[in-house]
């Protein structure tokens, strides 16, 4: 009984603390993307302002590492018994693809342009998969600053 | 190519279903999956337990040692006592094999019916009943356990539902936790049928011995004060309908198997503690 109530003390904590962080992470998420978009940044290897003369350029990088909270770690193993989509996860991994992206561009705010820009995703827990569950996305491309 | 930059208007790469929903939906349906299959082993538990023999299952357990560390001397004579009581009143539920009666010093106040053809006595038990009709009730019910194998239908159901549970969730997984109140509750419905059952029978053994069935609801009537604390979840996943209920049915079976109710005799000089 003491471990069931333990049980579900974790699992609320983890649902509205998970919630909280979400939702604040959302919101300065969206702030910044807003703000950053005046930064274009495209997967394509030429620069689009094919006209410019290139200065100089160099890999930038961000990355985030994500992990789950109580509340989604067990809604994902319970929906492991039927199959399906684990929505649990999605906002996470959506989360850490766009705080990486956010971070990479911070890096560099003088560049007119990020081109090739790359998203790699690594498990960080393999195989330690029942203590803890992480996942860490790297955003990389070129920074380039056209001659004034 | 013109380049404009703009955000999307919508985020298409998460789900914005309600993660409670999903939780309910998910959690109801995997318990009803799990009651299924409690529900399914039970019942091959009782078929296989057909198929062993009381002599089978003191082979089987013989190698189990009953020793405790609390147990008393082989020749201490409360134990005497209580196997001469046993043996006399395996009679009257036709039990043909021998069981042994283990005396335990301990606060304790209860006794179990332990595979292998033996019963485990609390000494704690015989500071709360007060006559020996109300100490031959908990022996018979005891006896009534073996007759009807519920000790190893118990144990079976255990060792299944467990094996069962970690085989789904994977062993040492939270989710052992979630599931745990679904066996505990499967288990502890039918153990409550299982105990009434067996108060129905050592009524029955009582009134064989005696002729009538007086004091048989003394040790719950001692019981009583400490059941206090138990509530309605408490109760459903108790295996041992609480005191009150129990002494209720009692009551109810005596008076439907219109057993007679008499003067009880005094407990044994020598299993009496009082003295």
């Amino acid at each position: 009984m003491t471990q069931l109530i333990l049980f579900v003390i974790l699992l609320s904590l983890g649902y509205f603390f998970g919630r909280h962080a979400e939702k604040k992470h959302y919101k300065s998420i969206l702030e910044r993307e807003e703000h950053w978009l005046q930064l274009p940044t495209t997967s394509s290897k030429y620069v689009t302002k094919g006209d410019r003369v290139i200065g100089r350029c160099h890999l930038v990088n961000g990355s985030m590492v994500v992990s789950v909270d109580y509340f989604k770690r067990i809604l994902a193993k319970l929906r492991n018994f039927f199959g399906g989509n684990i929505q649990s996860y999605e906002s996470l991994i959506d989360r850490a693809r766009r705080e990486a992206v956010l971070r990479m561009k911070e890096s560099c705010p003088e560049a007119d342009q990020v081109i090739n820009l790359r998203l790699e995703t690594s498990s960080i827990t393999k195989g330690r998969g029942k203590q803890i569950g992480s996942v860490e996305v790297l955003a990389y491309g070129t920074a380039i600053y056209f001659r004034k | 190519m013109k380049y404009i930059p703009s955000l999307p208007g919508r985020n298409d790469n998460v789900s914005h279903d309600q993660p409670v929903r999903e939780f309910v939906l998910l959690f109801a349906g995997i318990t009803f999956v799990l009651l299924v299959v409690f529900w399914t082993l039970g019942l091959f538990v009782d078929k296989a337990i057909d198929y062993i023999s009381p002599e089978m299952e003191a082979t089987i357990f013989v190698s189990v040692d009953a020793s405790v560390s609390k147990s008393v001397d082989d020749n201490d004579p409360r134990q005497e006592e209580l196997q001469r009581m046993i043996d006399a009143l395996r009679k009257c539920i036709r039990i043909d094999y021998p069981l042994k009666v283990h005396l335990i010093n301990s606060d304790e106040a209860n006794a179990l019916a332990f595979p292998g053809g033996r019963i485990f006595v609390f000494s704690g038990l015989l500071d709360k009943v007060l006559s020996e009709n109300g100490l031959s009730f908990i022996l018979a019910h005891e006896l009534a356990h073996f007759k009807n194998r519920d000790h190893l239908r118990g144990m079976g159901r255990g060792i299944v539902f467990t094996a069962a549970a970690a085989l789904m969730s994977g062993a040492g997984s939270d989710l052992t936790q979630l599931f745990a109140p679904t066996a505990n509750f499967s288990q502890a419905q039918y153990s409550q049928k299982r105990e009434n059952m067996a108060d129905q029978q050592a009524l029955q053994v009582l009134s064989c011995y005696y002729g009538h069935v007086g004091g048989a609801t003394e040790f719950f009537e001692a019981m009583k004060p400490d059941n206090k604390k138990s509530n309605l979840v408490g109760h459903y996943f108790s295996s041992h309908p609480e005191a009150v209920k129990r002494i209720n049915n009692l009551h109810k079976l005596t008076s439907d198997l219109n057993l007679a109710i008499e003067e009880v005799l005094i407990l044994p000089a020598i299993l009496n503690s009082q003295n």
